[in-house]
């Protein structure tokens, strides 16, 4: 539970604000939400859990793992016997994957050792478990000598007697890999276990054993994406292979598995053949997602503990929203004004319209240097067509509310609008409900009481800002993506500054070219998309993960309020993938080009982008 | 934490690259992949009996160089190397780590010290970074191009098992917050346990400041910036002996240590990495490719008697 005596904001920060499932660390099971696709996690079959950063891979796997399951049941030692499987979670490390790999050895040395690392790696953490479980439940039976044995043999390691000595061998064995690989010598190869022959000869005898009959294990492999493409290979042919008495868990993130043959390359891992996939963005609906996220964050709420004696509030009171006619009027729209605007008309023929409605009239007559008879006549003619013009430019129209005038442009409120922002990413949504949160907290307010739509759309904006920041370091990529993103979402934004002459809400593109697209683009839209720069969704033909050009892209909706366009996914523009490239290399340039079809291709930059103005070359 | 007079500091500093003179008998290794490094230039053809040793291609972990019999040498063969820097027969060798990536003067460092070869390292001081053109919070000079992604430090491979809470990260910070950012991304240290250490005082005096700048958003975000250690920005010796006193703060700990800071804290780190026998102690780096030109000038040249250091 939180110290109550430390200040409300400390208590948010620690439960909203440590939003990395590694910063929680033990308490990433105190507040733990089982999703709904977990399940399907706990059969026997090999499963691959597909999700970008922050959407709750490592925080299931983690919680699939024996300690998870531990700590989750409140480590009551007593139901330990009565599970049905045992989980080893290992992340993948990045500094210690690349060391397979050079030009020191070929490929096919390099593979065997890498497989001899998996065997000592994967039988180490079972033989870690058993301890532990020694430990929890002395009166279990342990592995025999002869078990023990054979186990080092398979390993090629010194002989082990007991489960004690042969951590130790294998903890030796370990160390003397790793002076192998600080002294290559392809003449002087060390002995090298069989690829995954020692994880089958270990699980095997532990199966045998009383207290794990009938008893499943399963390898947590998180960050699949981190192994390279040769590695991938081996892990694949492992997870193909696997014995009967465990199966593979892999946590990746989309576009991460990248080779899905095994060591035959005529062979191929299939869904649901060899494995089941959970896209975690297919499974968790919008609105199976938004109430778990309801869920996940009215439970913080309540341990966060700083409601001031009006009693808790749950995340839906605390961030109201607006209707468009609602903001309009925020953002300063004025019955009276407009109808002044309109000469020799009279004011009854707008008794029966909103607002909005009004101020669309007059703007689609400016756009189309028609008057506004013109168009009051157009909307009597043919009602149906007014009305689906209207519907169509509607949400478009708020943005051109307040052109030529500092302060909000547009305003993002409410709790089923945080959750579209976060594009169905659970830390996204956390950063979003912390920092407005906060901000509310900061301006002196209480938090019991709802936060101001201002304040909701300033936070919104804070977080799209930090996270363009943070893609810089996300990747090798990290500049790339990050220009792309500037560059695309200044786009965006003019055009949703200047609705006219184009169709409304275009905040989409997709690849224009014609023929193969080249290796470089295709690389950087697969990085985006692994990085979370850019959403896709699947065009109107069956799409497969290498047709780049069979999806249509989008930014992430969490960029949205920064650059201040819409985040529903509308229109699409065609882009080339030489104009995508050129956001990175010429961005000026690029821009203007693309914006080269509307009628004035610039627009101020919003108060929050004149962080950028040197990089756009354009003055506020 | 020990007094300074029990804490000995083994460089020493030339005003200027042209007051340096390697000794005869003497063998000088090399790469011109820096303008700063061509001080050599000056001295090559005045001293007798010194064997320059030129390091011509440093893209991979198998390098190039100018020696008869060693046009190749693989860095991550411990034995190798010790072959290559025997053949030499120099009284003294100097490593000039100037022009140098990591990848290629820490595995020389570490045989060296290892086989007890008489090693001196070199470094000249850069007198101005090229500015950030178009610069946002964060990023104030234009240094590397891109990271090549991590991958071990030759001879420095680690396998070593780390329980995720028994880890302390320590980076040591340069101006590049992307950098930083990028390491946590891929280290996941817990929160609690990261300790930044900054060069105070630095090159030059703004320096530090200017590594705050770089990576504030981060520090800020993380707020590991209340763990934040200082040592000297040109003083490999001194970073040695705060990252010892860390060690001694986290005595169980696995420590992962990122020199994406300046060159000699990165060979203070090195130097640590080797003399820690008995803890576990890993390297962990990002490899940027460096822009040409994204230093100016020189100030000091620095002579660190690394071998003396280890008696």
């Amino acid at each position: 539970m939180i110290d109550s005596e430390r200040e409300p904001v400390e208590r948010l920060t620690e439960l909203f604000g440590n939003y990395r499932a590694e910063w929680l660390r033990e308490r990433i099971f105190d507040l733990f939400t089982q999703p709904s696709y977990f399940p399907d996690l706990e059969t026997k079959t090999p499963c691959v859990l597909v999700g970008g950063r922050g959407t709750g891979k490592t925080t299931v796997l983690r919680s699939l793992s024996y300690e998870g399951r531990y700590a989750l049941s409140d480590k009551d030692v007593a139901l330990i016997p009565s599970w049905d499987y045992f989980g080893f979670y290992y992340r993948v490390d990045t500094n210690r994957v690349t060391a397979f790999q050079g030009p020191e050895l070929t490929e096919k040395t390099w593979t065997k050792l890498f497989g001899h690392y998996i065997n000592i790696l994967l039988c180490s953490q079972v033989l870690k478990f058993l301890n532990w479980y020694s430990l929890l439940l002395p009166d279990s039976q342990t592995l025999s000598s002869s078990a023990c044995e054979k186990v080092a043999l398979s390993l090629c390691i010194p002989a082990a007697q007991t489960v004690t000595d042969l951590i130790e061998k294998v903890d030796l064995g370990r160390i003397r890999f790793e002076s192998f690989l600080n002294n290559l010598d392809e003449n002087h190869l060390p002995r090298i276990s069989l690829q995954g022959a020692p994880i089958d000869e270990l699980l095997n005898e532990i199966a045998a054993l009383p207290q794990f009959e009938a008893k499943h294990f399963f390898f947590l492999i998180d960050e699949f994406e981190n192994f390279t493409d040769a590695q991938q290979v081996v892990m694949n042919t492992l997870i193909k292979h696997c014995g009967e008495h465990h199966s593979f868990k892999i946590g990746v993130r989309e576009l991460g598995w990248r080779k899905h043959a095994t060591a035959n390359p005529n062979e191929q891992l299939n869904s649901p053949a060899d494995y089941v996939k959970i896209d975690i963005a297919e499974r968790l609906t919008l609105a199976r997602f938004q109430e778990m996220a309801a869920q996940i964050c009215n439970q913080r709420l309540l341990q966060s503990n700083i409601f001031d004696g009006s009693g808790p509030k749950t995340v839906e009171e605390l961030l109201p929203s607006l209707t468009l006619d609602e903001e309009a009027r925020l953002l300063g729209l004025n019955r009276a004004a407009i109808i002044s605007e309109i000469a020799n008309i009279d004011a009854a023929v707008f008794d029966t319209m909103p607002d909005l409605e009004i101020f669309f009239c007059l703007q689609w007559a400016k756009w189309n240097e028609s008057s506004i008879h013109e168009v009051l006549n157009e909307r009597s003619r043919d009602p149906k067509k007014w009305t689906d013009r209207y519907s169509n430019y509607k949400h478009a129209l708020i943005f051109t509310i307040r052109r030529g005038k500092s302060g909000i442009r547009k305003y993002y409120t409410g709790w089923r609008t945080f959750v579209q922002l976060s594009g169905s990413n659970i830390r996204y949504l956390l950063e979003l409900v912390h920092r407005a949160l906060v901000l509310h907290r900061e301006a002196g307010h209480s938090l019991g009481t709802p936060v101001s739509f201002a304040d909701q759309t300033v936070a919104a904006q804070q977080v799209g800002m930090k996270n363009i920041a943070e893609l810089e370091g996300l990747s090798v990529q990290g500049a790339q993506l990050t220009k792309l993103v500037l560059g695309l979402g200044r786009v965006f934004q003019v055009l949703a500054y200047h609705p006219e002459g184009h169709a409304p809400e275009q905040n989409q593109f997709a690849l224009a070219d014609k023929g193969l697209p080249k290796g470089d683009i295709i690389d950087l839209i697969n990085a985006a998309v692994m990085h979370l720069a850019l959403v896709r969704t699947a065009g109107t033909k069956l799409a497969s993960d290498e047709d780049i050009k069979a999806y249509d892209y989008s930014l992430h909706p969490i960029f949205a309020p920064f650059f201040v366009f819409s985040y529903r996914k509308k229109r699409k523009l065609n882009l080339s993938a030489g104009q995508l490239l050129g956001l990175i290399n010429d961005s000026k340039a690029t821009i203007r080009d693309i914006l080269s079809s509307v009628s004035e291709p610039d627009a101020p930059l919003p108060e929050q982008l004149r962080l950028f103005e040197g990089y756009y070359g354009s003055v506020a | 934490m020990e007094a300074l007079r029990n804490r000995p500091l083994f460089t020493e500093v030339f005003a200027s690259p042209s007051e340096f003179r390697p000794r005869d008998d003497s063998a000088y290794i090399y790469g011109l992949f820096e303008e700063r490094s061509e001080h050599i230039n000056s001295w090559s053809g005045t001293t007798s009996n010194v064997q320059a040793i030129k390091v011509t291609n440093q893209e991979s972990t198998v390098v190039q160089t100018d020696v008869p019999g060693w046009e190749t040498l693989s860095l991550r063969s411990s034995s190798s190397i010790e072959a290559f820097l025997s053949s030499l027969s120099a009284k003294q060798i100097y490593l000039d780590i100037t022009g140098l990536n990591h990848h290629v003067w820490a595995p020389l460092v570490k045989v060296a010290i290892e086989r007890r070869i008489s090693l001196k390292v070199v470094y000249v001081e850069p007198l101005d970074y090229t500015p950030n053109a178009s610069p946002r919070k964060g990023e104030i000079f234009d240094l590397s191009e891109r990271i090549s992604g991590i991958s071990p430090i030759p001879l420095f491979t680690s396998l070593a098992e780390v329980e995720e809470d028994n880890l302390c990260f320590i980076p040591l910070l340069g101006f590049e917050g992307a950098r930083l950012r990028y390491m946590l991304e891929e280290v996941e240290p817990p929160g609690r346990k990261i300790v930044p250490i900054i060069g105070v005082p630095g090159f030059r005096l703004e320096y530090p400041f200017h590594a705050y700048l770089g990576n504030q958003p981060v520090l800020e975000e993380t707020e590991v910036w209340k763990n934040s250690r200082y040592a000297r920005a040109n003083c490999p010796f001194s970073l040695f002996y705060v990252l010892e006193d860390v060690l001694k703060d986290y005595p169980s700990e696995h420590v992962k240590i990122a020199p994406i800071g300046t060159k000699p804290h990165a060979l203070g780190a090195v130097l640590l990495a080797i003399a820690a026998q008995s803890r576990s102690v890993e390297l962990v780096y990002d490899h940027p490719k460096r822009k040409p030109k994204r230093t100016s000038g020189v100030l000091r040249l620095l002579q660190y008697s690394v071998s003396d250091f280890f008696p």
